[in-house]
């Protein structure tokens, strides 16, 4: 039995994403799991081994070694101690683990840690602290919209991007813009209303 | 007007009801007690709209669950679960797992059959969660497939395949068994109230003018709750700590002292948050796995801490489900509408599990009619077991019992709403027909069913629902008061997504006279002061109580520290604001962290139990539903456009949040009634679909116009007079939607989920589907 891979590795780690592809992208074919199909010449396979891996978190830059077929979800919550996206569905159903990728909300479940490198991640904890809320954290604190507050990390971030493309969307557009975020406890109402008065706010 | 008996009880006059029909009930409160709050009672911060405590923790991705705890050194660990619905265990390998590097323990089952696919078979314990995973699969099982029954008709037939041997069945003693069928089952004993069988059926369906029969099915529910059940077990010496998903610490606490042969005092159970219970996490572990002490075992031989969440499919297969029901109603009825009998006759799916019961909304809800009979089955089938779901048979029942009665009424040529006032003896619920009448618009609805023209029909309908007015005693709250004058509340009761939380602190400020947010409230621990296992829409109607009791205590103690600034006695005081001042000269006043800085020692620590329950208006505690549907006749789909809701919760502590699982009972209601449909492969007998994709529930997409009315029903037997109220809301919801959908097409289904495919069938054998 091995050691335990190394987590929450912060060391200095400065080679583009490129250059360590190349580098690290050694025994995949000897290890034979994995049957690449045709690829560019300077492309490379990783793992089956963890890797190190240089993530732009919250406008931070972050380092951890994980195996290439971790999620970008595990590798927030696993690796970088970020639980704010949650695991629920694991198959991109529920929009539990929405973070913003490059601006863009996604299911950080539906990713690979490794292609999130050299693009911007904003987690719900890079959104606002309890001490200072975003304006959408802040409105859904006042309207009560979540119960459980298991789905809320995800739907704050999906509203924050619904907003952001569309500053005074109808309630239809709100619903349209939600639409891929699941809440059991029932408190969709209290979502509407919670994104409605953010963007009345903000005039 | 309060005087004291010789038992030291008080008696006191309560005013409860509904505001616009209240009733004046004389209750005896035991000795030390407070005079109970009721519709005449002037709050500062009761019945106001106050955010969740833990709201900012909640919307940064701040607060920490189960699955989110994550410790030092810790283990990963991963269930191996049956694939076959049905048989023995030959043989368990493990060596493949064992060998994979990273992989730290395995545990397997002492079990020799298997009875439904997902059963608990293995388990692994790994440094990190995709070794784990990986482990897991090398697991290699070998069984000997025996026959199996996943449909419930078909499990209830003579020649299906028995999912128990003789005397193996988890059945109450003395019920009859036939094959899977265990019944009729003996009257319940929950609930007090529950009526049930009663006069002489035959002769009240001789007396009837016009009777109805017909037999209403509708498929199990998952709970699909979002975070997982799971734990993280942590061994100290023989000290264990477990933070897992519950809705019971206590509960867990006692089970896993039991297991592991230790005193309760040396394991800790905490439940900071969590996320989602809906009646599936009342089990120690779950009511169809025993992960909970698999995951302590894993911890124990390992030495590490472990963590074992299961993963989404699991949760839908072997963490519970409400069970499905075939329930044959026939009613009978006077001409002038005045119900004779009621035979209600059912047969739940339990899966390998007792089911829940459904009759009482039949036994109950209509307690003048005199002749009742109820019969309730359990059917065992090849599948996961069932367990609590928001009030128990009861949104199943209400649906079969409510329907049936809508149908009678059309029979009769009656407003349904009309027939239930003729046979409703509930003192508050003839005026909930008024209020929520008049919010619906009743009077839209079609006077015949169906008349809308065009291909989308709109139709309006309304059921009611009943529940218990059930508590727990033996709980107690413990209010901390600082020299700072900074206020601490301690309760070990676990806060599931109600907000129990906040709702203490607002008891706490209202008797302080603090803002709730001023009060740091701890929950959701074994450490702290007894708190009951949340289920049957309890706690608030035990918790509340005691903390009104504990915080008093802190009142008088911090008025006996203001009295002697202010030259008065303790009693001439009030509390606001944070500040205590003559009641008959508010402007002599000290703030309360000036009274709370002349404390002697550094805390004054009030800790008190709830008192005894005491007199209400009814054991039962109702709620009504009205829903307006859209009905598109050419393609099947139905749309809820909007839900009234009203109902009785005793004084709603805090609106804001009570509003919300109003709301919430009455999505998942019409997520049942539209979407929610565990498929059972009757090849292979597994879950088809036990996921979030195609286990369908309803979406922000589907969302209707959502209107929930508190009325102060004050009918609760304790000094807050609140009730929870996470049940009677859901109860009557399935059949509202379902009574919908006849008053917008005027074609009845009786089969839930109201699917398009099942939507076309029914209209397409009245003759009212669309021409091709």
């Amino acid at each position: 039995m091995s050691k335990r891979p190394p987590t929450n590795d912060e060391a200095p780690f400065n080679v583009s994403r490129r250059t360590f592809l190349k580098t690290v992208g050694v025994g995949a074919a000897a290890t034979g799991l994995v049957t690449p199909a045709p690829r560019a010449a300077d492309a490379a396979v990783l793992g089956p081994d963890a890797v190190p891996l240089r993530l732009s978190v919250n406008g931070a830059t972050r380092t951890v070694t994980v195996e290439p077929r971790v999620t970008l979800l595990r590798a927030l919550r696993n690796h970088l101690g970020m639980t704010g996206a949650k695991e629920v569905c694991e198959r991109g159903a529920c929009g539990g683990c929405t973070v913003l990728f490059d601006g863009e909300p996604i299911c950080a479940c539906l990713m690979l840690a490794v292609d999130a490198v050299g693009h911007e991640i904003t987690t719900v904890e890079g959104l606002g602290t309890p001490e200072k809320l975003s304006p959408v954290q802040a409105t859904f604190a006042e309207c009560d919209a979540f119960q459980c507050g298991f789905c809320t990390p995800g739907f704050v971030v999906a509203s924050t991007a619904l907003l952001g493309k569309n500053p005074h969307p109808s309630l239809e557009e709100i619903k349209a813009g939600l639409a891929g975020n699941l809440c059991r406890c029932g408190t969709y109402s209290r979502i509407f209303e919670a994104v409605a008065k953010t963007a009345e706010r903000k005039g | 007007m309060a005087q004291d008996d010789s038992a030291g009880n008080t008696t006191f006059q309560v005013k409860v009801g509904p505001a616009e029909s209240p009733v004046s009930l004389e209750v005896h409160t035991a000795p030390g007690d407070l005079k109970p709050w009721d519709l005449d009672t002037r709050f500062r911060a009761v019945k106001k709209r106050h955010p969740r405590l833990e709201a900012a923790q909640k919307v940064t991705g701040r607060a920490k669950y189960t699955s989110d705890v994550n410790l030092p050194d810790m283990l990963w660990a991963k269930m191996v679960r049956a694939t076959i619905p049905a048989g023995k265990i030959v043989r368990i390998d493990t060596a493949r797992a064992e060998r994979l590097s990273g992989v730290k323990a395995v545990w397997t089952t002492d079990a020799k059959l298997v009875r439904f696919a997902g059963q608990d078979i293995a388990a692994v314990a790994a440094v990190s969660q995709e070794i784990a995973e990986d482990a897991a699969r090398l697991v290699e099982v070998q069984y000997e497939a025996n026959a199996f029954v996943t449909d419930l008709e078909e499990a209830m037939t003579p020649k299906a395949p028995l999912v128990f041997g003789e005397g193996q069945a988890p059945a109450p003693p003395n019920a009859p068994r036939n094959g899977n069928v265990i019944g009729p089952l003996p009257p319940p004993t929950l609930g007090g109230a529950r009526g049930g069988t009663r006069g002489d059926i035959e002769k009240g369906f001789a007396e009837a003018d016009t009777a109805h029969e017909a037999t209403y099915r509708l498929a199990v529910h998952t709970h699909a709750v979002l975070e997982t059940h799971g734990v993280v077990a942590q061994w100290e010496g023989d000290h264990l700590t477990v933070y897992t998903s519950t809705q019971g610490v206590f509960m867990v606490r006692a089970a896993l002292a039991e297991a592991f042969g230790l005193d309760r005092k040396k394991v800790r159970v905490i439940t900071e948050h969590m996320g989602g219970g809906f009646g599936s996490k009342l089990y120690p572990s779950a009511v169809g796995s025993a992960f909970a002490i698999v995951a302590c075992r894993l911890a124990r031989q390992t030495g590490a801490p472990v963590k074992l969440m299961l993963d989404r499919q699991e949760e839908q297969v072997c963490t519970g489900n409400a069970p499905g029901a075939l329930m044959a109603v026939r009613l009978g009825a006077k001409r002038d509408g005045t119900l004779t009998a009621i035979h209600f006759r059912a047969h739940t799916e339990g899966g390998i599990g007792q089911s829940a019961r459904t009759g009482g909304p039949a036994g109950s809800m209509y307690a003048q009619c005199p002749n009742v009979k109820l019969e309730e089955h359990d059917v065992f089938t090849n599948a996961g077991p069932t367990c609590a779901l928001r009030a128990p048979g009861h949104p199943q029942g209400a649906f079969g019992l409510e329907c049936a009665m809508d149908e009678l009424a059309h029979r009769l040529g009656m407003d349904p709403l009309e027939f239930r006032r003729k046979n409703d003896t509930h003192p508050f619920r003839k005026t909930y027909y008024d209020i929520g009448a008049r919010a619906m618009g009743w009077e839209r609805r079609n006077r015949v069913p169906g008349q809308t023209a065009g291909p989308k029909k709109r139709g309006i309908g309304m059921a009611h629902g009943n529940w218990y007015v059930l508590f727990r005693e033996a709980v107690s709250v413990e209010v901390r008061v600082h020299k700072d004058g900074s206020v601490e509340l301690f309760h070990g009761a676990q806060d599931l997504g109600t907000g129990i939380r906040t709702a203490l602190a607002v008891i706490a400020a209202e008797e302080l006279g603090l803002k709730p947010a001023e009060i740091t409230a701890h929950v959701g621990d074994t450490q702290y002061p007894p708190g009951g296992t949340s289920g049957g829409s309890t706690t608030t109607n035990s918790s509340c109580p005691a903390a009104r009791l504990a915080a008093h205590q802190a009142r008088m103690r911090i008025a006996g520290l203001a009295a002697p600034l202010l030259k008065v006695k303790p009693d001439e005081l009030d509390f606001a604001e944070g500040k205590i001042f003559v009641a008959a000269d508010p402007s002599r006043a000290v703030s309360f962290r000036e009274a709370a800085q002349k404390m002697p020692g550094e805390v004054i620590a009030c800790l008190a139990d709830r008192k005894k329950q005491f007199e209400v208006v009814r054991q039962d505690l109702a709620a009504t539903q009205f829903a307006e549907v859209e009905v598109d006749v050419e393609t099947g789909v139905i749309r809820v456009l909007k839900m009234v809701g009203v109902h009785n919760c005793g004084i709603p502590i805090n609106p804001l949040t009570a509003e919300n699982q109003f709301i919430g009972a009455q999505i998942q209601g019409a997520s049942w009634a539209l979407f929610e449909h565990r498929t059972l492969d009757q090849n292979v007998g597994a879950m088809v679909n036990p996921n979030l994709e195609s286990y369908k529930l309803l979406g922000a997409a589907d969302m209707f116009e959502a209107v929930p009315i508190l009325t102060d029903g004050a009918n609760a037997g304790n000094n807050t007079s609140a009730t929870g109220m996470a049940e009677p809301v859901f109860v009557p919801t399935l059949a509202a939607i379902a009574n919908a959908v006849f008053n917008a097409t005027g074609v009845r289904l009786r089969e839930l989920p109201m699917t398009p495919d099942r939507v076309l069938a029914a209209l397409a054998a009245a003759g009212k589907g669309s021409k091709p």
